[in-house]
């Protein structure tokens, strides 16, 4: 959207998992000069409050005008208001975070976006505009070649609850997930309901991130006879996953 | 029952093979006091590992394996170098250097690498219920050969040579760094030490410490799984926390099983046992009185385990509103859950929701979300307000329980004198005194 008006860093590393990042000292100082700070929300990216206190660049800080929650206008699955549950599932509260892999989803963002961008610099909010329009346009052509493709997907588990609103979007059905609880192994009993699901249900493929132990995947897939799937949730994940429509465009070519 | 057992044979086989060689390590561990170098030196191949995958290296290649295994190597020679330092400083000191150090410097290649931690994960986070029938037969060739091996070259060097040294840190090395990637670093060190530690314990030869270390490594393992399974335990915690709950049984057996010393020993421990539970529910019923509406941890667990504690001290009242909230909570908990389902199977199942449809779901599912808590407040405050109101009955209970444990202590015994026989075969005197009661 911003073309060579905007010059666009991001803070954590491709193929890192952004909910346990550590910010470095550089970090500060980018966000220091920065004049638009673009965040995930949903409880995704806590660390960043901190980073954005410390660096104390009021433009940028919650309410100012350069600061954005992209989550802002999407419409939230699994919503579990309150915090962190004992319920199986994500362990955010406020809503699954992973909002961005549902394409329809980026008409929001970008305008959410767009409007920001008009605010800071009005000069080249029609190039903005533009830019947005284009980028749709483009989406939008995907997007049937997409939902296409992954017509008759076979049930899917995944690792992590990553995979909500990119299973809405394309109509997959994911029976379960291995890691009930991030960051806690999953118990054999689970394990034995999960392996006697995928047999039940058929389950395609076993679904994991790079960073998700391969392991887990691969003892279900030999208990199942699924096959595992490594998809990508950001962009820089995967080699192939070089920017939006790539990492979509990798994810749905890995599950066809 | 059939599905246990096809989950857990091959980790039970894995956690006897892994207990098998770590009673072994873990005993030599033990008597050199250098409890955490299995921690080190696995974070040291995973620094190996994490450099030849920055040179371009696949984390699972022969070479990656090879950069591992020198860099383990290279770390075995600088302990065995640095032990003639541990009168000055502590090997464990230095132990702990090369573990920081290794794990940071792992750090900062990672930032270099993507997906860099991937690597570093895979190699330190191991699980031992996902472990494949290939890795565990490479591991327990690995380790036989290193079990039979050691001991044969260890027999061959001077005692306390840095040749030997570094044959020990050396070999264990190698099985550390196969090991943690089967079961990682909290279980490697739970084998490591627990079985080893409960063989001291009940042996003084070093072939009898071995045989009661593999034994009550191996029953424990087996325990560990099994409660694992019935719990529906994350299975590595639940492994590592009965292996202590094992050396803990197995402190207080060798404590009864000293002969001089049994029976002062079990009247000590019984006596210690009253005396505790007795100042834990005279220090409640003075927490509840100072502070009846603060948490009350005896009393909110003799709650959950009898409800009707909770319902005693109620007054009619108080136990209508409770049921009340609890029936209202109950109901939104099921409406919410519905609603999850609904939206979770119209992701793929029938016509999909819009996002007005989506949102509205969204909404209730927080409002029933907020009245759930407001629910559950309402029960937490009837709770301390009956607390509040009834809080000196309740801790009269508790005190008078308390007294009664203190009371009912018998008397200390007295050690019988030893039955010795006085000069010309004559029974002591307490003997003749009873024969002619009779």
């Amino acid at each position: 959207m911003g073309g060579d008006l905007v010059s666009a860093s991001h803070i954590i590393p491709a193929g890192q998992d952004a909910e346990s990042f550590q910010p470095r000292p550089q970090d500060l100082a980018r966000i220091r000069e920065a004049r638009v700070v673009l965040r995930v929300g949903v409880d995704y990216d806590l660390w960043l409050d901190k980073l954005l206190r410390q660096a104390g660049n009021a433009a940028v800080q919650r309410g100012g005008g350069g600061y954005i929650d992209a989550s802002t206008d999407v419409a939230l699955l699994d919503v579990r208001a309150g915090g962190i549950g004992t319920a199986d599932g994500h362990a955010h509260g406020r809503g699954n975070p992973h909002y961005w892999l549902d394409p329809a989803n980026a008409e929001m963002i970008t305008a959410t976006l767009l409007e920001a961008l008009a605010r800071i610099d009005p000069q080249n909010a029609k190039r903005y505009e533009a830019n947005r329009l284009a980028f749709l346009a483009r989406l939008d052509a995907k997007m049937r070649e997409w939902t296409e493709a992954l017509r008759n997907a076979p049930p899917l588990i995944a690792y992590h609850d990553t995979w909500p609103y990119f299973a809405r979007r394309f109509r997959l059905r994911f029976v379960g997930v291995i890691e009930t609880r991030p960051g806690i192994a999953a118990s054999p009993s689970h394990l034995a309901r999960l392996a006697r699901l995928g047999k039940q249900e058929r389950v395609g493929a076993i679904v994991r991130e790079p960073h998700e132990p391969k392991r887990d995947a691969d003892f279900l897939a030999s208990r199942t006879g699924a096959r595992v799937v490594v998809l990508a949730s950001t962009v820089g994940a995967v080699p192939e996953a070089r920017d939006y429509l790539s990492l979509i465009d990798y994810n749905v070519r890995a599950l066809k | 029952m059939s599905d246990a057992l096809a989950f857990l044979a091959l980790p039970a086989l894995a956690c006897m093979a892994l207990v098998g060689i770590h009673a072994y390590f873990g005993l030599h561990v033990l008597k050199r006091n250098v409890i955490f170098v299995d921690l080190a030196l696995a974070q040291v191949a995973a620094l190996g590992a994490t450099a030849a995958f920055l040179l371009g290296h696949s984390p699972q290649s022969v070479t990656a394996h090879a950069y591992a295994f020198a860099f383990t190597l290279v770390a075995a020679a600088l302990l065995a170098s640095s032990r003639s330092w541990s009168t000055r400083v502590p090997q464990e000191a230095q132990i702990g250097v090369v573990y920081v150090v290794a794990a940071a410097a792992a750090l900062l290649l990672v930032d270099r690498a993507p997906q860099g931690a991937e690597h570093i994960r895979q190699i330190l986070t191991g699980n031992i219920l996902t472990v494949g029938w290939e890795e565990l037969a490479w591991a327990i060739a690995l380790y036989a050969v290193v079990g039979l091996a050691y001991p044969f070259v260890a027999r061959r060097l001077k005692a306390g040579s840095w040749l030997s040294e570094f044959a020990f840190y050396g070999a264990f090395g190698v099985v550390v760094t196969s090991s943690v990637a089967l079961a990682g670093v909290l279980l490697v060190f739970a084998f490591l030490i627990i079985p080893a530690a409960i063989g001291l314990l009940h042996a003084s030869r070093f072939s009898g410490q071995l045989a009661i270390a593999w034994i009550a490594g191996s029953v424990t393992a087996v325990a560990g799984l099994a409660l694992s399974y019935a719990g529906d335990f994350s299975t590595g915690a639940t492994l590592v926390c009965t292996y202590g709950a094992a050396l803990a049984i197995a402190g207080v057996a060798h404590g009864l099983r000293l002969p001089q010393a049994r029976g002062a020993k079990l009247e000590v421990a019984l006596r210690l046992g009253r005396w505790m539970t007795a100042a834990l529910f005279a220090a409640s019923g003075i927490w509840l009185m100072i502070a009846p509406q603060a948490d009350q941890p005896v009393l909110d667990t003799l709650e959950r385990a009898f409800p009707a504690i909770g319902a005693a001290y109620m007054d009619d009242k108080s136990r209508a509103i409770r049921a009340d909230a609890e029936s209202h909570a109950r109901r939104y908990r099921d409406e919410a859950q519905k609603l999850r389902a609904r939206e979770t199977e119209r992701r793929w199942k029938g016509e999909p929701l819009d996002e007005a449809e989506v949102r509205r779901i969204a909404s209730f599912q927080k409002s029933y979300n907020e009245m759930i808590k407001g629910e559950e407040f309402v029960m937490a405050e009837v709770r301390k307000r009956a607390r509040t109101d009834k809080r000196w009955w309740i801790a009269a209970v508790f005190l008078l329980f308390a007294i009664s444990v203190v009371v009912s202590l018998p008397g200390r015994s007295r050690p019988r004198p030893a039955a010795a026989r006085t000069p010309g075969g004559m029974a002591p005197p307490a003997d003749q005194e009873s024969r002619a009661r009779r």
